[in-house]
């Protein structure tokens, strides 16, 4: 599998007159778990649709593996890198395979047939996600999870070599959460696949984060690994908020505890665990 | 050796597929019976091999008339309007995502229909100049209500309010113009306003054949990336979709379409509206729905038509029969898109 490298360059880009990102730089590390972080309305999904495509740059550039994406042809684009917005759209009663079967549509030109490789993709998707048992359940009869884990096998029909995922947890209950996080692990680990994600729990993120963005008011304001990136500082500055940073018992990562006006006992238990 | 899995995909797919074709096949004969019987059967009854022969091109006794001049361009009119009207309605509720952005409801139709009247009531023009100036009109109205809605780039309930309004406002044109034309009868005041195919002409249907042939053509070249749009303008954009240019061309063969077979049998009542999800509930999940809802529209112009003729104690024009039909419909797909925001 060639590795791709995904760049933003100076990258401005907003809806009408409102900039949301201002002359932002963004390195993607090709085959690992990038999570992005940051407050509501700091551009984090913006940011996302931008280096997807979805929104042309005012100035700046997204470059894949140097070129940039709004000179690729997008049938082209899209065989390489994936994006799964927010909330995507499933048609009335369509069944879990014909929804992860449109995957396919980049790979399928004006004339050329369904074929074998198309069946094969889906199927893979299919069996990656364990949702091959729904494969004819409509789509609409599904739990949240389950509907989760089908659109992600969608993006995997696809087989990009990079993925994007606008919240791919939301709404989902913790459980499912973590479902959904371990498959996209998986899916790292597995295929290699360069992973792109926002999500907006902290903790989630810096356990599952190879890399770790956290934005301000469109720019990037500070990556790294999630150990140097989950400080108290960087969590006042990024979102306002004093907080304890401990050492996540169950993963070694740093895990982040906010304190409120409330309930907070003394803060000298937490300090002892500091890391 | 076939995974499970992979066992379990190629049978759903062939499955659909196979359904998706008897679905059509199944329309086809149902047109061909319409149409046998209404060149059969009208006033009077012309045996089928009288109407083989007058088809064949033979002068048969009582028979060349009838079906030659009076059944058959009604026949053939039906059914390439109605499959206009179908695959036109049907193409912008996909690309809307939204049974109600049918043309005919936001303002599409009314413009092209109120082009066509100003055209040959004011300025006197006849023939393939009329069709053209409704394709324009059409146009001009779908760029209009795109334009004043599309604020934000949301066009969803938006643009049907919106076209609701510039549809009311046309069909009053409509009305006025019909009130300033003295010569006017009533039969041809009925079509502007509901549509009909009465007094039909074979040459009238050559052009909107072409039409139909050019139109449909682009349309269904597009027929997967419109499929992909069903999954929501980023999805869709994710998959390689170029998401405007499609929209443009998808708008531009649509409204072609729809204005040249308004611009003919005037704006036959709620065919545009009704085929695609009538075509969505008989095709399920199976397939596109764009041949499908064609095939739904030009049967139900054909059997309305026939209906209206026929069947009820008097006769009225087709769009009357299309419209009590649709009307129903369009109250009940309103309380439940309230309810349920629902989708095509």
């Amino acid at each position: 599998m060639t590795v791709h490298s995904l760049i933003a360059k100076q990258l401005s880009a907003g809806y009408g007159d409102a900039e949301i990102l201002h002359q932002l730089d963004l390195a993607v590390p090709p085959g690992k778990i990038t999570v992005i972080v940051g407050a509501n309305a700091c551009g984090k999904s913006t940011l996302l649709r931008a280096l997807s495509r979805l929104l042309p740059p005012t100035t700046g550039h997204v470059l894949l593996d140097g070129k940039s994406i709004h000179r690729t042809p997008p049938r082209e684009l899209a065989r390489t890198l994936g994006l799964l917005p927010q909330s995507p759209i499933a048609p009335e009663g369509i069944t879990v395979a014909d929804l992860v079967s449109r995957g396919r549509h980049p790979h399928q030109g004006l004339f050329s047939r369904w074929s074998r490789k198309d069946d094969e993709a889906v199927a893979g998707a299919l069996t990656a996600t364990k949702t091959e048992d729904l494969a004819e359940r409509p789509v609409d009869e599904l739990s949240g999870g389950q509907r989760q884990r089908v659109w992600i096998a969608m993006a995997l029909a696809q087989q990009t070599e990079i993925l994007l995922l606008d919240e791919p947890t939301t709404f989902l209950d913790i459980s499912h959460q973590v479902e959904v996080l371990d498959l996209l692990t998986d899916l790292n680990h597995d295929r290699g696949t360069t992973v792109v994600m926002v999500l907006h729990d902290l903790n989630l993120a810096a356990r599952y984060a190879d890399h770790l963005v956290a934005m301000t008011e469109g720019r990037v304001h500070v990556s790294g690994r999630p150990e140097e990136v989950l400080t108290e500082e960087n969590v006042r500055q990024v979102f306002g908020l004093e907080s304890r940073i401990i050492a996540d018992p169950t993963s070694g990562r740093p895990m982040m505890l906010p304190i409120g006006r409330h309930r907070m006992t003394t803060s000298q238990d937490f300090t002892e665990n500091r890391p | 050796m076939l995974s499970p899995t992979l066992h379990l995909i190629v049978d759903g797919r062939r499955r659909r597929a196979r359904r998706h074709l008897a679905v059509i096949a199944v329309l086809l004969v149902l047109i061909v019976v319409i149409f046998a019987l209404t060149l059969s059967l009208g006033q009077s009854f012309t045996p089928p091999g009288d109407v083989l022969r007058v088809l064949l091109g033979e002068n048969v006794q009582g028979a060349t008339f009838t079906v030659g001049q009076l059944r058959l361009p009604r026949a053939v009119l039906s059914i390439i309007a109605g499959l206009s009207f179908g695959l036109g309605g049907v193409a912008f509720q996909i690309m809307l995502r939204n049974p109600l952005a049918s043309p005919d409801i936001i303002g599409i139709s009314s413009g092209a229909s109120a082009a066509a009247v100003f055209a040959i009531v004011v300025l006197s023009m006849k023939g393939p100049a009329v069709s053209v100036f409704a394709v324009i009109a059409g146009l001009g109205v779908a760029l209009m209500v795109y334009g004043l809605s599309s604020k934000n780039g949301a066009a969803g309930t938006r643009l049907i309010l919106v076209g609701i309004g510039v549809s009311a406002m046309l069909e009053s044109f409509i009305a006025y113009v019909l009130s300033q034309a003295p010569a006017w009868n009533l039969q041809e005041a009925i079509r502007w306003l509901t549509g009909s195919v009465n007094g039909a002409q074979l040459g009238q249907a050559a052009p909107l054949l072409v039409a139909l042939i050019v139109f449909g053509g682009l349309l269904l070249s597009r027929s997967r990336d419109l499929e992909a749009l069903r999954l929501g303008d980023d999805t869709a954009s994710a998959l390689g979709v170029r998401v405007s240019a499609t929209r443009v061309m998808i708008i531009v063969a649509a409204v072609g379409m729809i204005a040249s077979a308004t611009a003919v049998t005037g704006p036959i009542a709620f065919v545009a509206f009704l085929s695609g999800p009538i075509a969505a509930r008989i095709v399920g999940n199976s397939g596109s729905l764009l041949i499908p809802s064609a095939l739904i529209g030009a049967t139900l112009v054909l059997a309305g038509d026939y209906a209206g003729q026929f069947l009820l104690p008097s006769r009225y024009p087709v769009g009357v029969v299309t419209g009590a039909l649709g009307a129903p419909y369009l109250i009940f797909l309103i309380v439940r898109v309230n309810r349920t925001g629902g989708s095509l």
